[in-house]
């Protein structure tokens, strides 16, 4: 069923598609073949040319904002060189690039479990598309201005729930829906964290509408994932297809652990040397633990569980072999409910005893702070814009995605009448879980969800449905078909906000699909963010860079001849100096640079 | 015998420098491929600089990617390339066979005839990771298996030595290319080729959990000089070779390479904890790179002058 599924999507008529015939096809009448040759000398000529005919006859769907090609099947001014680039390595390059990265992942362990149609299957690869996602700069610069300014409201408005509630005297965010939240965390009252900081890292989740407009769809403030999966699909991508950076200049991702790194030791308090970090991981059941690992492999800090920690007057310290060392700062992978048995669910084993109050004695970080889960709700979600110009006095860069709140009788009426357009979300829920979409829901279930939303209007919201941008995407046999995509770029916030260039694209694997959740059969692009150029000027490797070629450097050597002939030639020179550097030979000890400046030895 | 520990120097020497030179191509040419944070042009270090890196010459003309990294990996003519250092390694082994042990020439051997057989230009093309990761992964190999099935006698002192001295060598060569220059206004380049080099050479990891400071230019300059804790670094591997000509030397205390290695120990011990945040790195390298230099023209001198003399050797 898959097979013809995937096929389904690819003009059956268009003989490009299959990739069995190469050689055939380059004789026939059909010029545009996928004869490496002949389409790179095609494509140098004019790189313009290539349309997605050239790419197996793909086909964006009407309705929807393709990212590579715009209309009539022209690629996009920044990816005519990623287009061109693709289209010269054609289906059977990429489905064989496609195997080895299967064996690469399997190898390095990126795997994860999923649910399959013959059940759960462990370890598979992770499902990174080769085919990469590309932004324009001036197009990045928006959406991390937009980020920026988002950030910077939602960690505003968790301060201000937690001491003076300005935006609820100002009538903006009604108090009742703040305080009836599941991550309301009253232990937090009164407790400003070190640098006033609350949500050290977010994920804010992006799409992109018909029109090609970005909008936000949530935000992620408590513990995000996914930030992992940039960089090993980064470096996966150049191993497996460095010809696609051929055109491009990609800014890089690799910094993000120490941007990590440099933020929680910004915030970390009253450490007299270098702050102590760790990561804090529910275990290695937890779905994320590979990620736990990665992080702290890339910062160089300790993973720990909470059989690691102690809590002593106040005091957070990890048991170490020469025991207790001093904590001050804690990048946890728990929720709030888990993180302290005293204060939160005194049921879990998760948790360290006493962390509350050390945190409330200010003697160490939490990352993200306690209680930054009430800016990451979807009833709350719906006040950001306003938000932004309450703390902020500006307007906002990024726009929600038309969202209403079903407390408001008006409304909810008016959503609920419109029932088979809209996307109901709970609101206290991530992953996906229980959302109903109106479009594919049959018409009793709605009705009944109406009754459900009637009676806990609050814990509700409804959604106009977007319908999200495509990219190219490589099927199993390397042919390309449009895929949904969403977008979550990741920021740390310290000393101030940086937001590493690009981020997880997750992308639908199935035609139509807007699933894009790796556990339901999504799966990820790397996602290139291009420099200011834009791809206009080529980018890497042959261009004549900066040459850093220092004085003196010995010339290699090759084996025993070298010093033989030396000796002999030192004896030579003893003997007559007259003829000693008559005769210069490549393999002596103190040759001279290259540069041709005399060496110092 | 001095022929056979010549032999044994140089096949060390050459299994070391494939396995840097792979480790060198692999990271720059990764690294190429993107940009850095401060620096939009990427990691500008010119294919000229790897070329000189590798003593080769670039001819006056524009240097090209594609043509350094087949020139340095594949090209059987360029006596610096990766197939070049395996096939005479191949060649040492085989002539040393009964020294060796049986496990050990396996390993060079498949590795030298897997790099002779296959399309490896093709491989070369649609992405060099896959050649240098087996590069890797074969001169590992072959040092697991020297520790585990050869006998530590003075034989695998010499092996070891040539190895531990040509790791010096390239770690100094890749770092005084990627040296932070005092004053030099293009810091933010020079960081970004800090952190290729430090994930090429493998010790991005041990980089963090050694040291606190973030990976720029200079800390991990002086990480690579000087930190003895990793296994790679300039001192580590000094340390290694003076310990293993203590080892192999009947008269270490009258001996030049022994009393000059302890010095150049010393020495970087010294230097390692007085480097400030300003210490010249870039004249210390080079300074530790010619004392090397000399150190191997005393090791040549002391030990192997009587193979030359065997193999009367005679210049034109």
């Amino acid at each position: 069923m898959h097979a013809s599924l995937y096929r389904g999507l690819v003009a059956p008529s268009n003989l490009r598609t299959t990739p069995t015939t190469r050689t055939a096809r380059t004789s026939s009448s059909d010029r545009r073949t996928w004869d490496p040759v002949a389409r790179a000398a095609r494509i140098s000529i004019l790189s313009t040319e290539v349309t997605s005919d050239d790419a197996a006859g793909y086909r964006p769907p009407r309705g929807h904002y393709d990212e590579v090609f715009g209309p009539g099947g022209i690629p996009r001014g920044h990816a005519v060189g990623l287009a061109s680039e693709i289209a010269r390595l054609g289906p059977e390059l990429l489905a064989a690039a496609g195997h080895r990265r299967d064996a690469i992942f399997v190898q390095q362990g990126i795997t994860f479990d999923a649910t399959g149609e013959d059940g759960p299957v462990k370890d598979r690869p992770f499902p990174l598309d080769l085919v990469p996602r590309i932004l324009p700069a001036a197009e990045w610069d928006h959406i991390e201005r937009g980020l920026q300014q988002r950030i910077r409201a939602l960690n505003r408005f968790i301060d201000d729930v937690y001491h003076e509630r300005d935006i609820v005297r100002a009538g903006i965010v009604p108090w009742r829906l703040i305080v009836s939240r599941s991550h309301f965390a009253r232990a937090a009252h009164g407790v400003r964290p070190p640098g006033g900081v609350y949500c050290h890292v977010a994920g804010c989740d992006l799409v992109r509408d018909g029109d090609g407009t970005w909008k936000v769809l949530e935000d992620n403030v408590r513990t995000p994932s996914g930030i992992s999966y940039v960089l090993e699909n980064r470096v996966a991508m150049t191993r497996l297809v460095p010809q696609l950076f051929q055109h491009h200049r990609v800014r890089p991702v690799d910094h993000y652990p120490q941007l990590l790194l440099a933020g929680l030791r910004s915030v970390a308090p009253s450490a007299e040397d270098e702050a102590t970090v760790v990561v804090w991981t529910p275990g290695p059941m937890n779905s994320a633990y590979f990620e736990h690992a990665f992080l702290a492999r890339q910062m160089g800090v300790e993973l720990v569980e909470a059989s690691d920690l102690v809590v002593r007057d106040d005091v957070l310290y990890m048991r170490t072999t020469a025991g207790l060392r001093r904590v001050h700062a804690v990048y946890r992978r728990l929720d709030d409910d888990f993180v302290d048995p005293l204060e939160f669910r005194p049921d879990s084993l998760l948790g360290v005893p006493g962390l509350v109050r050390a945190y409330r004695a200010g003697t160490v970080a939490i990352a993200n702070a306690l209680g930054t889960g009430v800016a990451d709700d979807k009833a709350i979600y719906h006040y950001v814009p306003e938000m932004i110009r309450f703390y902020l006095g500006e307007e906002p860069i990024l726009s929600n995605v038309e969202t209403y709140i079903m407390s408001d009788e008006a409304q909810r009426e008016a959503a609920l009448a419109r029932r088979t357009e809209l996307v109901f979300k709970p609101t206290g829920e991530s992953g996906g879980k229980g959302v109903f979409i109106g479009p594919s829901t049959p018409r009793d279930e709605l009705d009944g969800l109406a009754d459900v939303i009637r009676a806990q209007p609050d814990k509700w919201i409804a959604q106009e449905v977007v319908s999200l941008s495509t990219v190219p995407t490589a099927l199993p046999d390397g042919t390309l078909a449009p895929r949904h995509v969403d977008l979550r770029p990741f920021a740390v916030f310290g000393e101030q906000i940086r937001i590493v260039p690009g981020g997880l694209t997750r992308v639908a694997l199935k035609e139509g699909s807007m699933i894009v959740n790796s556990s339901q059969g999504g799966g990820s692009k790397d996602t290139w963010v291009l420099e200011e150029d834009d791809g206009r000027r080529p980018a890497t490797g042959d261009q004549h860079l900066h040459e850093v070629i220092p004085a003196g450097m010995p010339g290699l050597r090759y084996g025993a001849e070298g010093w033989q002939s030396q000796q002999q030639q030192q004896q030579q020179s003893l003997a007559s100096p007259a003829t000693a550097g008559s005769a210069p030979r490549a393999d002596t000890r103190c040759e001279t640079s290259p540069q041709g400046e005399a060496s110092q030895c | 015998m001095s022929r056979i520990a010549q032999e044994l120097f140089w096949l060390g020497r050459n299994i070391a420098r494939a396995e840097h030179t792979a480790r060198m191509l692999d990271g720059v040419f990764q690294a190429s491929l993107q940009g850095r944070p401060d620096d939009p042009a990427g990691v500008r270090l010119g294919w000229g600089s790897i070329l000189a890196i590798m003593g080769a010459q670039a001819d006056g003309r524009p240097v090209r990617r594609d043509e350094v990294l087949t020139r340095l990996t594949l090209a059987r003519d360029e006596p610096a390339s990766v197939i070049s250092c395996v096939s005479r390694a191949r060649e040492g082994a085989r002539t040393m066979r009964d020294v060796i042990s049986a496990e050990m020439w396996e390993a060079v051997n498949t590795t030298h005839l897997a790099l002779s057989a296959g399309d490896l230009e093709g491989r070369m093309q649609m992405g060099p990771y896959s050649v240098f990761q087996y590069v890797k992964e074969r001169s590992s190999l072959f040092w697991g298996l020297t520790s585990r099935t050869m006998l530590r006698d003075e034989a695998r002192s010499f092996l070891v030595a040539g190895g531990r001295i040509e790791s010096a060598d390239m770690v100094l060569r890749m770092l005084r290319v990627a040296m932070p220059i005092p004053n030099d206004e293009a810091t933010g380049v020079r960081d970004g080729q800090a952190l290729a080099l430090l994930q090429a050479v493998g010790g991005f990891q041990a980089f963090r959990r050694a040291v606190p400071a973030p990976a720029n230019a200079g800390p991990v300059a002086r990480f690579l000089l000087y930190e003895r804790a990793y296994p790679d670094s300039v001192a580590a591997s000094v340390d290694a070779v003076h310990g293993a000509l203590l080892d192999a030397d009947a008269a270490p205390r009258s001996s030049e390479p022994v009393l000059r290695l302890s010095r150049l120990a010393a020495d970087l011990e010294f230097r390692g904890r007085a480097a400030a945040e300003d210490g010249n790195l870039a004249e210390a390298s080079s300074l530790v790179q010619s004392e090397l230099a000399l150190v191997d023209a005393d090791i040549a001198e002391r030990y192997f002058a009587g193979a030359g003399a065997a193999l009367g050797t005679v210049v034109a």
